[in-house]
């Protein structure tokens, strides 16, 4: 087995003005990149990824920054391990709350449920996309956010029988 | 004419070809190439990096493509909503249809080359662009 290849985007922006700056990191965080150091971030590669990317780059040149964009291989599979355990690690912070949320509440009416639905529906859509290398609480996050629904699907089936 | 662009098509690629067939260049023709270097010389590139028709302040290719051609029609920046959402996914647009849209162009993508892609994600266009044509004119969902 050798390493998979991997998509880095190497960059610099100025300090100042500071909002390319934050733009860049909102984007990068969305996208789930693994931070390596400073002005180094990776993504597994594939076609979104890179082309995700390549735009990026873009925004940073058009910003007054300078970017490149290169597809690179990690020397060892230990360093890739490294770096997928991390990037796991950090997805399932994210569905664990999700799970909390979804389970943690307490009584809720039945608008209030819906509202909690939609919402964790969307939160699970958003850490889905960036979701790499699935943990286990990827699973946990989508039975939590599933059982909010079930009790909808109850409610209906008591409806039909009734 | 002629136009340029990557390789390996998605959304915002495939929406640029049907818009410039349909609102630039009745005519067009589309080469795809994997590196910006070999874009033809006589060729207009679009959605690819260092392009003028490219990702722009914050927009995706198919909004530049709108911008540049000073076309206002509002049922294609309807479509501009839903493509910048299936493209970038930023939340920029409240686009519900967007994840939808991704998957289908991204299954279309996977059965046949980019000739077979544009081919068969142009109806899909057609089909958006008379149903948001009906629900402007209707004030309402179109039936």
């Amino acid at each position: 087995m050798r390493p998979g290849q991997w998509v880095l985007l190497t960059y610099r922006l100025p300090r100042e003005p500071s909002s390319p700056r934050i733009a860049v990191w909102r984007k990068l965080k969305r996208l789930g990149a693994a931070q390596l150091g400073d002005g180094l971030v990776a993504l597994p590669a594939d076609a979104r990824t890179r082309e995700h990317l390549d735009w990026l780059a873009e925004e940073i040149v058009e910003a007054g920054g300078t970017a490149g964009v290169w597809v690179a291989r990690p020397a060892t599979l230990a360093q890739e391990r490294d770096l997928a355990r991390t990037m796991a690690a950090a997805r399932a912070a994210e569905y664990e709350a999700v799970a909390a949320e979804a389970e943690g509440r307490g009584e809720l009416t039945e608008a209030e449920r819906r509202r909690l639905l939609r919402r964790l529906r969307g939160e699970l859509r958003r850490i889905q996309r960036r979701d790499y290398f699935p943990p286990p609480q990827r699973r946990a996050a989508e039975t939590a956010v599933a059982r909010l629904r079930a009790q909808d699907d109850t409610e209906r089936t008591e409806e039909h029988t009734a | 004419m002629k136009w340029a662009t990557r390789a390996g098509i998605h959304i915002d690629r495939a929406a640029c070809a049907w818009l410039i067939r349909r609102a630039v260049d009745p005519g067009a023709e589309f080469v795809f190439v994997a590196d910006p270097a070999e874009v033809p010389a006589d060729a207009t590139p679009f959605d690819m990096r260092g392009a003028e028709l490219g990702h722009h302040g914050g927009d995706c290719s198919f909004e530049t493509v709108l911008r540049r051609y000073e076309l206002v029609d509002p049922v294609l920046w309807r479509i501009a909503e839903i493509v910048h959402e299936a493209d970038l996914d930023d939340e920029r647009y409240h686009a519900p249809e967007a994840p939808g849209l991704d998957v289908v162009l991204r299954g279309l993508s996977m059965i046949g080359d980019d000739t077979h892609t544009l081919a068969v994600t142009g109806p899909v266009f057609d089909g958006l662009y008379e149903y948001f044509h009906r629900q402007l004119t209707l004030g309402r969902e179109p039936a």
